[in-house]
């Protein structure tokens, strides 16, 4: 046991393990500043919100070092009961009464747990299971197949919820799939459609208008022209500088394409007008600066863009920021998905730029980890958590900073909520387990 | 080998890139653009006013006139509103359930936003709040909040104390373009009276806090705080206790009394009938009493008729004037006589009027129609049109000496300045010599065209007392810690040499010892004094009268004028003997204090006037 141990300290990835720690105890401190109501409120530590997050702080520790305890091939082979496990739960949770307008939680009396949480660590698990089977080969229709049910039944339980903001992260498996082996046009066509999207998006919610020849057309079938019209030209681009033998390829390729662009746009069409409501459009309005409804719809971003903006270069000082603590309030929701406000304004861009660094060096650090496996069930599983958390820190930010519209969505680490600290946290041990083992087993 | 490990570098540049793209975007809006910031600081600073209280007003003997009375506000705060608490609410300010809900709604649209406390309640007096202050600590979304309003510890001189009221648009634009910017669209200002005149004082210095506030505009932390300066204090002239017999004496009657001290000036007692209680133009019902006196009272009320009401013609009293020019003019002496001919002009029976005493003990009216018609036809040479013309012109010019026919300078903003008919006047109205001293005979009794108000009558009276001269007429003696303002201690003389004076006063002694005046004897003291009847064409004729006493060190001067009394001794005579009895004596007789009481309950009310 205690040879065990001290291979477990010697192989564990302590770059990683530091990083995790260090975001760990930023975050808390930044939480903790988010939570504070000034020193002459005379709160019971442990009750209040940054006493809870203590808690769970401590809990994912014991269940970190726990987890250190465990065997690799304990947690692979658990992978799928737990995947269950947590899928029972997502549909469970539906059966609850909602809260906020979500079934998202089961409250007990002092906390709540949050399933949608787990679920993404477990599919993490069961996906890397799956592709790293023995026998199955990801070329195969049926693995793909396998994998677009595993990550799509879950996706659809919280979308159910209804929790976007979490159902938009499961799109992170697309990295997974596509360092796999997932064909690189299906990144591609994901870039192309949100490209589409947003300049769908944006000339409807903008409501533009164009001049062509006289006749006053929408800003939507100006664009379906300028894809028509781009189609045409690479149509005859390819008809005269393309070599007779790749012409069909190339030509199947471009219709493809075409056709993808025009449903797309079509689609987005369709979704604006009927499926958004006025809701929805005001957001995307806003987004795209059309609108200021500073009281109503773009409130929360204005004051977050205001706290953030008022950070200016070396922020106000630690606990001192005046808009987006509790003290304040300025900023709606200031201690789970706006908290990165806080920091900005508290530590200025410099803090948010060393903030920056140090959360993708972490990602990074798991994605170097995953490569450096031998075994494929560990490096897919690194892929898995490095992907999540990216989706999370990606949405998350754009949204603070008015590069998205407001989607609620937690900043792993920092967001209170302890279902999120603890499942982020067992996400990084296992890495941290599985990886301690690489030079032992070949899986 | 692995055919896709090179896709790594892929996806963490992808990162990178993403890490990029938000440094910039953040480097943007926190370094280079700062409109953010400045957005920042407009949604967490906040200046607000400090009001600073009102100056207090008192009397001559530091009798608080004017002082502060406190108020509450009762706010309601509907994002905390629980369910028990609405009818709780309802039960203690008497609601119903849809009272109850057009409040809500009230509070929370509009200006209004749910999050945060709004008045529902304004201006509830410290009886009714503490009626329901033990309540309140039980609801946690109404709570009082309390200010400070004006209070009238004694309720008198409402006219001349005057009155606030929260400034209109049209004022607040006024002030503005003057460059005053001291009032916000919530404040208070002096409309009438002592409030108007002494604002700039009265209303203090603004004091502001800097503060940081909570997204529901609660004060989190001062940054900085200038504390207001309060108003000066203002000290009057006025005599609390000599008011209060004042305002008594003229219940249920229309008219005004106005006590001078002559050697200074100062107002002891100004009184406009009828009157009001101030205390009513404050707080809540301001606007419902303010509409009851102004538009559904016939009397006028809110006139201050001393100083107000110019058309007044004076009468009898007005050939007192006529005899002192007479005399400094030399068209007559005191031993000066003339027939009572009742023929020119309609007298009433009484002993030869052989001198002036015995004239104007007795009012006589031939007897100043001659002396007017020497004083405004001098040269027989030429046509009666130039002379009179010539005549006039210098008349008006020594009237006027006495304060007539224009302001007196009394710091009343309501002041106007009567009139005196002169050569341009009776040009326009005849045409150039198309009038002579024929035409203009009845300025001789104090009729026709001149119009005087009470203060110039008390006036006259303080320049007799004080055998030619008189101070301005003032209300301030003092303010917070500096004296009276240099323009009130101005002497202003008459056109009339001293020595002209005593056998006036001498007349006007005969008048209350033997003559019109008899009413107005007081035991003890010699009093002065000179009736008027007014005539009205429509009811009863005016009552006048102006008097001083003591004789020879006068402490006090007054005109009291009492429309529809009939004639001068009548009312006005009576009023003045015991309004002077009270000051001079310090207190009044048991005999006085009944005849007091029979005269604050006589009615006297033109019955023609439309009552509403």
């Amino acid at each position: 046991m205690k040879y065990r141990n001290l291979s477990i300290w010697r192989n564990i990835d302590k770059p990683l393990l530091i990083m995790y720690l260090l975001l760990s105890a930023i975050g808390y401190f930044i939480m903790y500043s988010s939570t504070f109501k000034g020193i002459n409120i005379q709160t019971e530590f442990w009750s209040a919100n940054y006493g809870k997050q203590l808690i769970w702080i401590i809990i994912t520790l014991f269940a970190g070092l726990f987890i250190l305890l465990l065997d690799g091939s304990f947690i692979k082979n658990t992978a799928y009961f737990t995947y269950g496990f947590i899928l029972l739960l997502l549909i469970l949770v539906l059966l609850t009464p909602p809260i906020k307008g979500a079934r998202s939680w089961f409250y007990f009396t002092t906390f709540s747990i949050q399933p949608s949480e787990f679920i993404k660590l477990t599919l993490s698990l069961s996906l890397a299971k799956l592709l790293s089977d023995v026998g199955s080969r990801f070329q195969e229709f049926r693995t793909k197949l396998k994998a677009f049910f595993l990550i799509i039944i879950p996706a659809l339980l919280i979308a159910v919820q209804p929790d976007p903001g979490t159902m938009l992260v499961f799109a992170c498996f697309i990295f997974v799939l596509y360092r796999e082996g997932l064909s690189g046009n299906f990144l591609l066509i994901g870039l192309f459609t949100v490209l589409i999207a947003v300049v769908g998006i944006f000339l409807k919610a903008s409501n533009s208008i164009f001049h062509l020849a006289g006749n006053v057309i929408s800003g939507n079938i100006f664009f379906v022209l300028i894809l028509i019209l781009g189609f045409i030209f690479s149509f005859l681009i390819i008809r005269y500088f393309v070599l007779p033998r790749y012409r069909k390829q190339k030509i199947q390729r471009l219709i493809i394409i075409t056709l993808l662009g025009l449903s797309i746009s079509g689609g987005i069409n369709y979704v604006y007008d009927s499926v958004f409501s006025e809701r929805h459009r005001t957001r995307f309005q806003i987004m795209f600066g059309i609108k200021e409804d500073r009281k109503g719809a773009g409130y929360n971003i204005y004051q977050a863009l205001s706290a953030v903006g008022s950070g200016e270069g070396f922020g106000k000082g630690y606990l001192k920021g005046t808009l987006s603590n509790d003290k304040y309030k300025h900023v709606p929701e200031q201690n789970t998905d706006f908290i990165f406000c806080v920091l900005a304004e508290e530590w200025g861009f410099l803090g948010s730029f060393i903030f920056i660094s140090l959360y993708l060096s972490t990602l990074i650090r798991m994605i170097l980890i995953a490569e450096r496996q031998r075994s494929k069930f560990t490096r897919i599983y690194g892929y898995c958590i490095s992907g999540i958390l990216f989706f999370h820190f990606m949405i998350n930010i754009a949204m603070v900073i008015g590069l998205a519209p407001v989607i609620g969505i937690p900043l792993p680490f920092f967001s209170k909520g302890g279902s999120a600290i603890l499942s982020f946290g067992l996400m990084v041990f296992i890495l941290l387990r599985l990886d301690s083992e690489r030079k032992v087993v070949l899986r | 080998m692995d055919p896709f490990k090179n896709r790594q570098w892929v996806v963490i540049l992808i990162i990178i890139s993403v890490g990029i793209i938000f440094s910039f975007r953040l480097f943007y809006i926190q370094v280079i653009n700062k409109d953010w910031s400045d957005r920042a600081s407009q949604i967490t600073s906040k200046t607000e006013n400090i009001q600073p209280p009102r100056g207090f007003i008192y009397d001559r003997n530091n009798q608080l006139l004017v002082g502060a009375e406190t108020i509450y506000d009762i706010y309601i705060h509907p994002s905390i509103i629980k369910p028990k608490d609405s009818s709780a609410i309802c039960k203690l300010f008497n609601l119903t359930n849809e009272d109850f809900q057009e409040i809500i709604k009230n509070a929370s649209s509009g200006y209004n936003v749910p999050y945060k406390p709004s008045v529902f309640i304004e201006s509830m007096t410290q009886q009714e709040h503490a009626k329901i202050s033990p309540y309140l600590g039980q609801i946690n979304a109404v709570f009082a909040k309390s200010k400070i309003d004006r209070g009238y510890p004694s309720q008198i001189a409402a006219h001349l104390l005057g009155y606030i009221r929260r400034i209109d648009e049209n004022q607040f634009q006024n002030t503005k373009a003057q460059g005053d910017f001291f009032y916000t669209k919530n404040d208070f200002i002096g409309i009438t009276g002592l409030e108007k005149q002494y604002e700039l004082l009265l209303r203090g210095e603004r004091g502001n806090i800097n503060y940081l506030k909570d997204y529901a505009g609660n004060k989190i932390e001062t940054i900085n705080k200038k504390p207001p300066k309060p108003g000066k204090s203002l000290y009057t002239t006025l005599d609390i206790e000599l008011q209060k017999l004042g305002e008594k004496l003229m219940a249920n009657k229309i008219g005004s009394i106005v006590a001078i001290e002559p050697s200074s000036g100062e107002v002891l007692a100004m009184v406009s009938a009828p009157s009001y209680d101030p205390s009513s133009l404050t707080g809540r019902d301001f606007s419902d009493n303010f509409n009851g006196l102004k538009q559904n009272d016939s009397l006028k009320p809110l006139i201050n008729r001393p100083v107000y009401n110019d058309k007044y013609r004076p009468g009898s009293i007005f050939k007192l004037v006529q005899a002192l020019i007479a005399l400094d003019d030399g068209v007559i002496s005191t031993e000066t006589g003339f027939s009572c001919n009742k023929n020119i002009i309609g007298c009433h029976n009484h002993e030869k009027p052989n001198n002036l005493t015995k004239a104007i003990k007795h009012s006589c009216n031939p007897y100043f129609f001659q002396v007017y018609k020497r004083l405004i036809l001098k040269d027989n040479t030429k046509s009666v049109f130039q002379t009179s013309r010539e005549g006039l012109a210098i008349w008006v010019q020594k009237i006027k000496s006495f304060g007539f026919g224009n302001l007196l300078g009394i710091d009343l903003p309501e002041e106007k300045s009567g009139f005196i008919p002169d050569v341009d006047f009776y040009d326009k109205w005849y045409g150039k010599k198309r009038w002579a001293f024929s035409t203009i005979y009845s300025n001789s009794i104090g009729e026709g065209e001149i119009g005087v108000s009470p203060i110039q009558m008390a006036n006259l009276a303080s320049i007799i007392a004080n055998r030619g001269y008189y101070y301005t007429p003032h209300i301030i003696k003092r303010i917070a810690d500096q004296n009276v303002l240099k323009k009130f201690k101005i002497k202003h003389s008459t056109c009339v040499d001293k020595k002209h004076f005593e056998v006036v006063v001498k007349a006007m002694n005969e008048v209350v010892n033997k003559g019109t005046g008899r009413n107005a004897r007081i035991d003890s003291i010699e009093v002065c004094g000179k009736t008027g009847t007014v005539e009205n064409k429509t009811f009863n004729d005016h009552s006048v009268f102006i008097s001083f006493a003591p004789m020879n060190n006068p402490q006090i001067a007054i005109a009291v004028y009492v429309e529809y009394g009939t004639w001068g001794s009548k009312w006005a005579a009576p009023i003045a003997s015991l309004m002077m009895e009270s000051f001079i004596k310090g207190s009044l007789s048991k005999k006085s204090i009944e005849k007091a009481n029979k005269i604050s309950q006589a009615v006297i009310l033109n019955p023609n006037t439309n009552f509403k």
